[in-house]
């Protein structure tokens, strides 16, 4: 059941940060969920440029470096298409693909790869890459596990790059629900009011609400209420119908 | 119309629909919009669950907040959720004050004046992927007929998620269903952006992004995808009074 799945991510998360920096979290925990041999998870700027954000083990940032090097392979590819893809088995690919990624990837050794966006909606933050020392597909436990971290990562990537206190991260994702329409609305509505990509409207959205100390959905709910409001000139939010803002 | 010729024809315009492209969202919200003409229900919506398996409200016959908030508070607790895990119909459920079943979910559906509720699972080869939510002012019994339509339009939702992909593993069906959900986050985020720039309510502003999608002949996620990345303004879509009637 999910609510146990996820509770299995957020137990292992709690094991984890003890142990490692925030980040290096999220890999580690992926790779453990899916039980595979390792995980990176990249993040993507504007245009297709990939950083590293973190990898489980020492295979997996050679892999990592490797897809950002040539700029392709299973993070790369769900980087810019905002789908899942696979190669179950590098060593007998099914496409004709990744010319410079492939033989380099079985030398680092992996033998099947999996890549996951990272996304929420049509904002992409990044990709999480994973791999197998052996061929083969991935259950279907396997992927949706998968699918379900990819998810959790999104929504951890969003409040880091919010500035989320460090050590927060995993109070602040089991606060949080998968999908609130009134959080993504007001972003919507944030993107008009400050001119944003809708990428920078929720990451905004979500640290002003840290500033001030309420949940992304209580904002979201002041600003569709029209009660609040980003004022672009002044560069301040503003609590609407008072004289001077505060 | 007659109850049956209504219902012929949603089925023949649903699998209108189904053969070139087109967009779950849009099916959906047709077919939320069908269950409340053709039968004696008020409300109607479906909710879809993520590949990690937490339920996503994704379609509805109102837009109006207070009905999103209902699925909202369903993603937790909910005749839908419970329909979802136990995959069986959750039919002629009384809502009343000294039910504690749905502490959060009863209080608030009777306050928007349902007086009972039915949830029909979208189910695919022993797989429950969502539900198919009613609503109905009136207390009592659905009729036995009812449900059976109910039920029926539950499975052709189920077989519109599929977007006509034959060879159905579980891999293929996680990449569907996140399609789905993040279709449904797109036209969030877009009914925002209308929201604030024409200066409408959501519901107006899911009005406009219909019925501009509908007079240029393209899908609903489209237009909203359009908007949220800055291919389209808000100035361009077109006027209400514009709108054909279909």
């Amino acid at each position: 059941m999910v609510a146990d799945r996820l509770a299995d991510i957020f137990a292992l998360m709690a094991q984890y940060e003890r142990e490692h920096p925030q980040s290096a979290t999220l890999c580690a925990v992926a790779a453990e969920l899916t039980e595979l041999s390792g995980a990176g998870i990249s993040l993507s700027s504007s245009g297709d440029e990939m950083t590293k954000l973190c990898t489980s083990n020492r295979v997996a940032e050679n892999l990592m470096d490797l897809e950002i090097t040539v700029g392709e392979g299973p993070g790369s590819e769900a980087s810019r298409s905002g789908e899942a893809n696979d190669e179950v088995d590098l060593m007998a690919p099914e496409i004709s693909r990744w010319m410079a990624y492939s033989p380099e990837a079985v030398v680092a050794g992996a033998r099947a790869v999996f890549g996951f966006p990272v996304r929420i909606g049509a904002v992409r933050f990044g990709a999480l890459s994973l791999f197998r020392d052996s061929p083969g597909p991935l259950s279907e436990t396997q992927s949706s596990d998968a699918y379900l971290m990819a998810s959790v990562i999104g929504r951890a990537v969003l409040a880091m790059q919010a500035g989320a206190p460090s050590g927060s991260l995993l109070g602040e994702l089991q606060g949080q629900s998968t999908f609130d329409f009134s959080v993504h609305q007001a972003a919507g509505m944030l993107s008009v009011q400050g001119s944003l990509s809708m990428k920078d409207a929720l990451v905004a959205l979500r640290a002003h609400a840290f500033a001030v100390k309420i949940t992304s959905a209580a904002l979201a709910q002041q600003m569709i209420s029209r009660r609040v409001a980003f004022d672009p000139e002044s560069g301040t939010w503003q609590e609407m119908g008072t004289r001077d803002g505060n | 119309m007659a109850r049956e010729s209504l219902l012929i024809a949603t089925l023949v315009e649903l699998a209108d629909n189904l053969v070139d492209h087109y967009d779950v969202i849009d099916v959906l919200t047709v077919l939320s919009d069908r269950c409340v003409e053709a039968m004696d229900v008020d409300a109607a919506g479906v909710m879809l669950s993520s590949p990690g398996g937490e339920l996503q409200f994704v379609a509805s016959s109102s837009e109006s907040m207070r009905v999103l908030e209902l699925f909202q508070i369903q993603a937790d607790e909910g005749p839908c959720i419970d329909c979802f895990r136990c995959g069986l119909p959750i039919v002629n459920q009384s809502l009343s004050e000294a039910d504690g079943r749905w502490p959060r979910f009863t209080p608030l559906a009777l306050a928007q004046g349902f007086r009972s509720v039915h949830s029909l699972p979208l189910r695919l080869r022993g797989r429950t992927i969502g539900a198919l939510n009613l609503f109905r002012t009136t207390q009592g019994p659905m009729e036995d007929d009812d449900v059976l339509v109910a039920q029926g339009l539950a499975d052709v939702a189920t077989i519109a998620i599929l977007q006509h992909q034959s060879a159905l593993d579980a891999h293929t069906l996680n990449e569907q269903l996140s399609g789905a959900l993040n279709s449904r986050i797109v036209i969030e985020q877009a009914k925002g952006i209308i929201s604030q720039a024409t200066n409408c309510d959501m519901d107006e502003a899911f009005g406009r992004l219909r019925a501009h999608a509908r007079n240029h002949n393209d899908g609903l996620t489209n237009v909203a995808l359009a908007l949220v990345e800055g291919n389209l303004i808000p100035g361009d879509l077109d006027q209400p009074k514009a709108t054909r009637p279909r």
